[in-house]
């Protein structure tokens, strides 16, 4: 009798592990390539930006300085724990966009709006080593977390609530999973991109044809991928992977359309 | 007389002590001096503050020479280096100088758009480096001039044949890109905007 059930439990494993490695072969964006749901400008949209230290997000916000508020009508940003310069970075960004988009004088038909989140460091410095799978899943749960509708209050995180900037404009309802998540660097990208292909690959409600991904490696970066870059392409978890050297492309590592800085 | 500028930037990130060393010895300023530089002026970090007083210091008990060369300092602008990348810029009583920059991707950048002649020399102490990389490259497009610690001299000789011939960013495009639109054009894509 006990063999039997071993026997079954072997075959109920073997069948769920084959149909999860297809599910994910399936969902991978670099095994399974979809083309993006088609769509009219001037709806609701949520643009999630992932902002990393210094040098990234520096770049970030250059890369992003043709940015039209009216096609993206809503920006979620995070940045990491303690990363003052990056959180008030997006301010200033911001704060131009809204300048340039009062004096457009365009009849924006939804309002633009914006929100910070702040995520907690999967590893600090000099943290000790046990400690860093405990951190790291509190990482991936705030990734989970941040994902979701922005929300202006999240009652059980005032390390967030602090750094939420509450600009949801009322009566229109915040948006469900990011349209489009934009990274260019921070380790923390990687995660973000796993949480959102778990939410893809569980088929969570609201997820269909949302959140896709453009991964743009650092101009720095001139013959090699960064880590974060390294771990994305090899296993096939970006839509779009941009490299800003011709080299990159050659190799096979990224799309190059010119440097985007 | 007409003012020429030599301003050297080490960043915000890391500390780059050897750089400082490097533009404060007697060879290096007395090469300032015979290509007509008048003014040295360093951003230095937190910690390049002693460099620049000890310097001061052994200047004024004649031990060290700074070759008539006007030498002062400040620690970093939150502003950012747009202004002191300027100064080096030719304007009616100035010539046009050089900057001497740690080879971060930000200041590199920002010499580039501002337009001024640059020296990229990378910390060869950090680790895992890949600003000689971006150095050696853009110096081999005609950008820039990638300096080593060692010899900066000759880099500075090199800086004034590059001035006439000096490449002007952002390039013309050599990526194929299909919209013409850079990455507002593949986050339009995503998107699946349609006109």
């Amino acid at each position: 009798m006990p063999a039997i059930s071993y026997v079954l439990a072997a075959a109920v494993l073997v069948l769920v592990l084959v149909s999860s490695f297809l599910r994910l072969l399936y969902i991978l964006p670099a095994y399974n390539p979809t083309k993006p749901h088609p769509r009219p400008r001037g709806q609701p949209t949520r643009l999630l930006v992932i902002l990393g230290s210094g040098g990234h997000t520096s770049e970030m916000f250059s890369l992003l300085r043709d940015l039209d508020p009216n096609l993206y009508t809503h920006r979620s940003y995070i940045v990491s724990s303690g990363d003052s310069f990056s959180a008030s970075k997006a301010v200033d960004f911001e704060r131009a966009l809204e300048t340039k988009r009062r004096h457009e004088q365009g009849t924006a038909p939804v309002p633009s709006t914006y929100d910070i989140s702040v995520i907690p460091r999967a590893r600090r410095i000099h943290q000790p080593l046990w400690t860093t799978p405990v951190s790291s899943l509190r990482c991936l749960v705030a990734c989970f977390t941040l994902l979701g509708p922005p929300r202006t209050k999240i009652p059980w995180r005032s390390d967030i609530n602090q750094h939420r900037t509450e600009r949801l404009a009322p009566g229109t309802p915040p948006h469900t999973y990011p349209d489009l998540i934009i990274a260019n660097g921070p380790a923390t990208a990687v995660l973000v991109i796993a949480a959102s292909l778990l939410l893809r690959f569980l088929k969570c409600r609201g997820t269909e044809g949302k959140m896709r991904t453009i991964y743009v490696e650092s101009w720095a970066r001139v013959n090699s991928l960064s880590l974060s870059g390294r771990i994305l392409v090899a296993c096939g978890m970006v839509d779009r992977m941009l490299v800003q050297w011709e080299d990159l492309s050659r190799k096979g590592l990224g799309d190059f359309i010119g440097a985007l800085i | 007389m007409t003012q020429k500028i030599c301003f050297v930037t080490i960043g915000a990130t890391a500390a780059f002590d050897q750089l400082l060393h490097a533009v404060l010895t007697s060879q290096f300023l007395q090469t300032l001096r015979a290509s007509g530089y008048t003014n040295l002026l360093l951003q230095y970090g937190t910690a390049g503050y002693s460099i620049l007083k000890s310097f001061e210091a052994e200047v004024a008990s004649g031990e060290a020479d700074n070759h008539g060369i006007d030498i002062s300092g400040f620690d970093f602008n939150k502003l950012g280096l747009g202004v002191e990348m300027s100064l080096v810029k030719a304007a009616d009583d100035r010539a046009e100088g050089v900057v001497i920059s740690h080879a971060g991707s930000g200041s590199i950048l920002d010499a580039m758009r501002i337009d001024v002649p640059l020296i990229a020399v990378p910390n060869t102490s950090l680790l895992h480096n890949h600003q000689v990389d971006l150095a050696e490259e853009l110096a081999r497009q005609g950008y820039l001039v990638h300096g080593h610690l060692d010899n900066l001299s000759a880099a500075l000789a090199e800086s004034d044949v590059l001035r006439k011939t000096r490449q002007t960013w952002p390039p013309q495009h050599a990526g194929a890109d299909p919209s013409g639109r850079g990455l507002a054009g593949v986050m339009d894509d995503e998107m699946g905007f349609y006109d």
